[in-house]
């Protein structure tokens, strides 16, 4: 067996040295296992998506690698490589500029262009060279499944860092608890249903603040850093600041079921026990929008991270997506035969993974609304890591899930806790190889190797980052919030030519023209000729005129609801003084 | 003149005709040509214009005789003489012809050559005029019989005229010779001659010039042809501004010389007074004077080096320390803490403390502050809780308040305390004279000590009720209902002493009793108190024997007000505190956070210090008693355990003992409720069970028939988005008159347009994202809010959405793109800084298919490149404005 783990946050500041001490660390420990072939990490050609390998494929790999004469080929793989990398940065191709007829328009564009690739090519560069820390994995040997390897040989396999992380926390008196992460992964908040409030920083292992709300406490939620938590209680929910000071309580939210914090916008959800969704704005207190669902009492709510739509999931096997504009759900997905448990999505937010009470675990394709795939488990709760493992609790059984490509989970690894513990909630550690659990009895934590994103970007998260790095990432968050509205199914719409609207009313433009049409066809027709004097000139353009007035008639009403009587009022208004010498040429009456 | 005379006759002849066909046109009235003749004057009748003819023929004489007749004929009255075209020189043509002729001509001698050629259409004029004239001479001498001299007179007459004028009477017309025989002896003639003689044997044909519009074009043609490469160089720079994404405009800064110096250095005096000012002031003796003057000042300034030096550095240190001091003053007033100022204060009150000691006269000083302000307190009770905001507080019940406003309120009240305890102890200082002997035997024995107090206090309140019995049995006290006041407030202050008296004695009891309890309050005197629903503790019970304790000194009537307020509230549950003491105690030290904390942190330590496999962490529980006793009676079971478990998995916590369960069941009556959901009581979770009744047949049935109820849901949401099109229906009572109309049904239109609805539905329905799918249903709403955030149309230069969706595929922000592209990506069309003034383009060579990396910067220059023409610039500025002007 090969056990690396990644995302093993490095304290100093060269990362890279201590990672590859790290990673040594784990070769020796192999080498004195016994076990035959050590494949390090690094050997791999860093692909994106999976980092992680069966076995067989893996073998294949290793020994392909074995061949290989270092020469032309690694050089060619590595240009290949690269231009993924600059393809998958430079966001879709450009389009067709040599039709564009436009000369400065299209110079101008192959200028931006230009940029672009330049921008594609320095991403993936730093993406080469600044984030060489591999994702970790385990790797069977022979007739060896992953699944059957439990935390004990894991954690006896991997470096010191990473085998202090796993523990079990036994709190047995306050009873079943929910956790939650910050989004660095530093700092966990601990919420035990009868009232405990713990706040613990996971790097040092330390408790900052614990306290007792002595009332129930159903979900915890941190804000936009570890500053601030939200906490549901009994009747409403309340803010706590990192002193464990009550900040506020959000009496609006009524007793809310479940919380989540949306990041870029600033928005705290919840959904209570009547089945109303609320939205409120943390930096600014606003109360954004409180639509009921109307689909009953739910605790079942997930953020979707990339595209800030909340999902439901409801008694009635329904999930619906919401978002704070809209009051009708935007999507509606009949997921389950039965009660929906547990949803859960992906981080690049076009996987759903839903479990119901019909026994079922469904991975949704979001962009088709389509089954990919259905597993028949149970599970109480799901949580996708950042780098796609699939979680799912059942019991006290914990089962980790992992993609063989195409969407086709299939069981990774196995924790069974103690018998009688009754798992709530399962959730990865960002940024770490640590899945959490909560459960009836306390807090535990297990290492999943590979599923955490091994390296940070200390610009978006960063797990060690310092008091004022903070400050000024929360300075600089509540710039760039996001306002309410920008959410939406596809946010890569914002900016583009929306769809031409139906019909609605005409305009003033348009309505002169259809007059002008009007007024030609019906000068147009021709006039029969009569007798005894009704073809008279004069009688034939008296006739004409009716007919032009009532060819206008209509159009000429539709003019005076859009513009009113324009004319009437505009002369009221054009009353000017004229210049003595020509007042005299003016009419009497104007004066 | 001779030419005009005949005239007049001819003239009148050639109207009289002309009269006549006006007149027939005049009968016809107005048809035909009459429009063009209609606007020449008003139309007269036939005998106007007779008569208009007969009176006034001598007008018409001034017409000239080009004139062709037709238009001669045609207005009478309306004429105005036309100036001929070679004297009105409208076209070039005879001038041309001038310059020709001007060319031959030497001595300047230009009236002369004219003559010729005037006299040569005289002639021809003449010529005309002579067939006429020889007409009428041989019709007058036909009718006469005269002979023809007679006639011819005149005629003659003028030629002879006119041959008086030329220089020569030969005949025929003048030629250079002519002329030149006249100069024939004059100095240059000889030159003249040969030059005649070339121009005669090389004739020249001069050609008619040609029209002026012609002219012109030929001009134009050659004047593009010449300057075509000269308009398509500036092609190129043209269009790489347009395609430049940023122009730079810089102005070719030429800063010279600008400083005041530069500046009189090259001062001319000009004007007379300038000069006379110079003059004075570069007089050697001014410049002599200027010199010594300045000697002199120099020597007034020596000083001494050292000196200087050291006032120098005198100075800089003394500024030094005042920058320092005014920098930590600054610091220090910006310091917002609490604490500091805190800290800082107290500082300031020991130094001033310290300065007391040694200076008995501010001691005193100090001391009668002190006492000022504990008198002051006294009377105005300020911090015993009868602020407006420490009544509200306590008529809202300490227990609902946060922590913060509880430890408002204790601070004030140790604040009371303190002062009024200071006052003892200055009191003792200053009537020390009588009791220190006491006193000092006193110090070593601290509860000694207070027993002593309380005796003496024992005394004098024996004392004073003894002494209050005498009644005064004269004056005003003597009258019967001041006798009756005496004595209600005799029984009142006895009552109240008797109080404090056996107050005293219980508190002397307790002392004597034992130090246990004692230690825990005389903690908690010194410490912080804290109030709340924490505190609803057996502490609260023990509160008012210590504070009675702690004021029994000062005055009886001194009591604390909050602690009432607790105690009334709490005092049915002092029975069931009073006997777990042993547990408030722990509770007491819990409530100061500290033990609890240190032991986490410890086991936290632990846990980092010794790399377990599996490191068992237990997060403390607060301050909770049943928590405590559940830790307590586990931790010997688990201690001997633990070793075995380290190696083991996953640590079994051991059966709660049915103490903790039945105390945690006592304390947490609310918290019965709270636990829903099936993760009840982690207690019972060998027999877990769902959680009710209800909950269990809801998610039975839940998913009864979740199929159809959502197909249904689908055609709601369905029917909501595209409303099914109304049944056509007509009025009652129209179209139904007879049997056939009813037959016919609905009229055909009707139903057509109802088929179109349906229709338009249907393919709505199926233009639907979730038409295909059928357990999906989205949502085709149109968020208004967000659709501010597209665009309403195509932006201006493109033309296709793919070419504008795709070109804003790439986020611009600093997160998304590196230093190098992201100024690049942002940077506006035009850089300019303000109050440059763009100029007109000005050339410069570029290579137009060059594609620079860098943004175009536009250099402006003061001057025009003084390497081009300047015919250049000036065509740039004909040709081509500047691309962004």
């Amino acid at each position: 067996m090969v056990v690396a783990t990644a995302g093993s946050v490095p304290q100093a500041p060269d990362a890279l040295h201590t990672e590859t001490l790290a990673m040594m660390h784990a070769i020796d420990m192999a080498n004195r296992q016994g076990i035959s072939r050590i494949v390090p990490a690094t050997d791999f050609p860093p692909r994106s998506g999976t980092l992680v390998f069966e076995g067989e494929q893996l073998s294949r790999m290793g020994i392909a690698k074995e061949e290989d004469p270092m020469g032309i080929k690694n050089h060619q793989d590595a240009v290949e490589v690269m231009e993924m990398k600059v393809a998958k940065f430079s966001r879709g191709k450009a389009a067709n500029l040599a039709n564009l007829r436009d000369k400065k328009l299209k110079g101008q564009l192959t200028g931006k262009e230009k940029l672009i690739g330049l921008s594609a090519k320095a991403a993936a560069q730093t993406e080469k060279w600044f984030l060489p820390i591999e994702g970790g994995y385990l790797e069977p040997e022979g007739f060896e499944k992953t699944y059957r390897y439990d935390q004990q040989s894991i954690v006896q396999e991997v470096d010191i860092s990473s085998s202090k992380k796993p523990f079990d926390m036994i709190l047995p008196v306050l009873g079943p608890y929910t956790f939650e992460y910050t989004s660095n992964g530093r700092y966990m908040i601990v919420g035990g249903r009868k009232g405990h409030i713990a706040m613990m920083d996971m790097l040092n292992m330390d408790l900052i603040k614990e306290f007792q709300v002595r009332e129930t406490v159903r979900d915890v939620a941190f804000l936009h850093n570890d500053q601030l938590f939200a906490v549901a209680q009994k009747k409403y929910p309340y803010i706590y600041n990192r002193h464990g000071t009550e900040i506020h309580c959000l009496k609006e939210h009524g007793k809310a079921l479940k919380l989540q914090f949306l990041e870029k916008h600033f928005l705290l959800a919840s959904i209570n026990s009547f089945g109303q969704l609320h939205y409120q704005d943390m930096s600014t207190g606003e109360m954004i929008a409180n639509y009921r669902t109307g689909l009953g009492r739910t605790d079942v709510m997930r953020v979707n991270p990339y595209n800030a739509v909340i999902g439901l999931g409801h008694a009635g096997g329904k999930v619906t997506m919401w978002k704070p504009t809209s009051v009708k759900p935007l999507v509606t997905m009949l997921c389950h035969n039965g009660p929906v448990t547990a949803v859960a999505f992906d981080r690049g937010g076009h996987l759903m993974a839903t479990a119901g009470v019909d026994r079922k675990i469904k991975i949704w394709d979001m962009r088709k609304y389509e089954v990919v795939h259905s597993y028949p488990a149970r599970a109480q709760s799901l949580d996708f890591s950042q780098k796609g493992l699939l979680a799912g609790s059942n019991g006290s059984l914990v089962e980790i899930y992992r993609d063989c490509g195409g969407q086709d989970y299939k069981l990774y690894m196995k924790h069974r806790m103690v018998k009688g513990y009754q798992v709530g909630k399962v959730l990865f550690r960002p940024y770490e190889d640590i899945c959490g659990i909560g459960h009836s009895m306390g807090l535990s934590a297990i290492l999943v190797p590979g599923s955490g994103e091994a390296n940070f970007d200390t610009f978006v998260d960063n797990p060690v980052e310092t008091a004022k790095q903070r400050r000024e990432k929360e300075v600089q968050a509540l710039l760039s919030k996001l306002q309410p509205e920008t959410i939406m199914l596809n946010p890569n719409m914002i900016g583009s030519v929306r769809q031409p609207k139906k019909k609605e009313k005409k305009t003033k433009k348009e309505i002169e023209e259809e007059i002008e049409d009007a007024v030609d066809a019906a000068k147009n027709t021709r006039v029969k000729k009569k007798t005894k004097g009704r073809s008279k000139p004069s009688k034939r353009a008296k006739k004409m005129e009716e007919v032009v007035l009532r060819a206008k008639r209509p159009l000429l009403d539709q003019y005076k609801e859009i513009e009113g009587q324009p004319d009437k009022k505009q002369r009221v208004g054009e009353k000017t003084e004229l210049p003595k010498a020509l007042q005299r040429f003016a009419k009497k009456g104007q004066s | 003149m001779a030419g005009p005379k005949p005239k007049p006759k001819e003239r009148t002849k050639a109207l009289a005709p002309r009269a006549s066909r006006g007149g027939r046109r005049g009968g016809r009235g107005g048809a035909g040509k009459s429009g063009e003749r209609r606007s020449h004057g008003p139309h007269l009748p036939n005998k106007l214009r007779r008569e208009l003819e007969s009176l006034a023929p001598a007008r018409d004489r001034g017409s000239d005789s080009d004139d062709e007749d037709d238009v001669v004929g045609e207005d009478v009255y309306e004429y105005e003489e036309g100036v001929p075209e070679e004297e009105a020189r409208k076209n070039d043509r005879y001038d041309a012809v001038k310059t020709y002729e001007y060319d031959f001509d030497s001595d300047g001698s230009n009236a002369d050559e004219d003559v010729p050629s005037d006299e040569g259409e005289d002639m021809e004029e003449d010529d005309d005029g002579d067939d006429d004239e020889e007409k009428q001479i041989r019709i007058l001498k036909e009718t006469t019989g005269m002979p023809r001299e007679a006639f011819d007179g005149g005629k003659k007459k003028k030629q002879q005229q006119a041959q008086e004028l030329p220089l020569q009477p030969g005949g025929g017309p003048v030629t250079i010779h002519d002329l030149m025989d006249d100069i024939q002896d004059k100095p240059g003639y000889s030159k003249i001659r040969k030059r005649v003689q070339q121009q005669e044997k090389k004739p020249m044909v001069v050609q008619a010039p040609m029209p002026k519009v012609k002219r012109d074009l030929l001009d134009r043609a050659a004047t593009y042809k010449v300057h075509r490469h000269d308009i398509s160089k500036w092609e190129g720079l043209v269009k790489s501004n347009r395609e430049a994404t940023t122009l730079y405009f810089e102005n070719d800064l030429d800063l010279g010389q600008s400083t005041v110096g530069a500046i009189a250095s090259k001062f001319e005096p000009r004007s007379t007074f300038e000069k006379q000012m110079a003059e004075v002031l570069r007089s050697t003796e001014i410049m002599e004077a200027h010199k010594n003057d300045g000697a002199k000042i120099l020597e007034l300034n020596k000083v001494d080096v050292e000196d200087v030096r050291e006032r120098q550095n005198r100075l800089a240190k003394m500024r030094s320390l005042l920058f320092r001091h005014e920098m930590k003053a600054k610091r220090v007033k910006k310091i917002k803490s609490r604490t500091y100022h805190r800290l800082l204060k107290k500082d300031k009150r020991k130094a001033s403390s310290a300065d007391l000691e040694a200076d008995p006269e501010a001691a005193e000083e100090s001391a009668m502050k002190q006492e000022f302000k504990r008198a002051e307190e006294r009377m105005t009770l300020k911090h015993k809780n009868n602020s407006k905001w420490a009544k509200r507080i306590l008529k809202r019940g300490l227990s609902v308040q946060d922590e913060g406003t509880r430890d408002a309120i204790t601070a004030q009240l140790q604040r009371h305390a303190l002062l009024t305890r200071k006052m003892n102890s200055i009191k003792n200082d200053s009537s020390s004279s009588d009791e220190s002997s006491d006193d000092d035997d006193e110090d070593d024995d601290g509860s000694n000590f207070e027993a002593k107090l309380l005796n003496k206090g024992k005394e004098k309140i024996r004392k004073v009720v003894e002494e209050d019995n005498a009644i005064p049995k004269s004056g005003v006290f003597s009258l019967p209902f001041m006798e009756r006041a005496m004595k209600k407030r005799a029984d009142a202050t006895y009552e109240e002493t008797r109080l404090d008296y056996e107050e005293l004695e219980q508190s002397l009891r307790k002392l004597e009793d034992g130090n246990t309890e004692e230690n825990v309050d005389s903690i908690k005197v010194t410490g912080k108190r804290t109030f709340g629903p924490v505190k609803r503790t057996h502490a609260e019970a023990n509160k008012r024997p210590k504070l009675g304790d702690a004021d029994s000194n000062s005055d009886s009537g001194y009591d604390s007000d909050c602690g009432q307020h607790f105690d009334s509230s709490e005092e049915n549950k002092k029975a069931d505190y009073a006997n777990n003491k042993a547990d408030d105690v722990q509770l007491g030290t819990a409530l100061l956070d500290d033990e609890q904390q240190n032991d986490l942190f410890i086991s936290f330590d632990d846990a980092r210090k010794s790399p377990r496999t599996k490191t068992e962490i237990e997060v403390g529980i607060l301050a909770d008693n049943s928590w405590k006793k559940v830790k307590s009676s586990k931790a010997n079971g688990d201690h001997n355990k633990k070793e075995s478990k380290n190696k083991s998995k996953v640590q079994i916590p051991s059966a709660v003992d049915p103490n903790a369960q039945q105390l945690h069941n006592s304390d947490s009556d609310p918290e019965e409720e709270m636990v829903d959901g099936f993760l009840t009581i982690p207690d019972e979770k060998e027999n877990y069970k769902l959680p009710s009744q209800a909950d269990l047949i809801r998610q039975a049935f839940a998913a009864d028939d979740v199929e159809a109820e959502f197909e249904n849901d689908k055609l709601e949401a369905l029917n909501e988005e595209n409303p099914e099109p109304e049944e056509p229906a007509l009025v009652p009572g129209w179209g139904q008159w007879t049997d056939i109309q009813q037959k016919k049904g609905l009229p055909s239109w009707m139903v057509k347009e109802h088929e179109d609805a349906k229709r338009k539905r249907e393919e709505a329905l199926k233009r639907r994202k979730d038409a295909k799918l059928k357990n999906v249903i989205i949502s085709e709403h149109v968020d208004k809010k967000a659709e501010k955030l597209l665009a309403t149309n195509l932006p201006f230069p493109y033309t296709s959405k793919d070419v504008y969706e795709n070109s804003i595929r790439m986020p611009l922000g600093p997160d998304f793109n590196p230093a190098i592209s992201l100024s690049a990506l942002n940077r506006p069309a035009i850089v300019k800084k303000p109050g440059v003034v763009i100029k007109p383009i000005q050339y410069e060579e570029i290579n137009p298919h060059e594609k620079p990396d860098e943004p175009r910067r536009v250099i402006q220059r003061a001057k025009p490149n003084p390497s081009l023409k300047k015919t250049s610039a000036k065509q740039a500025k004909r040709t081509t404005s500047h691309p962004r002007n």
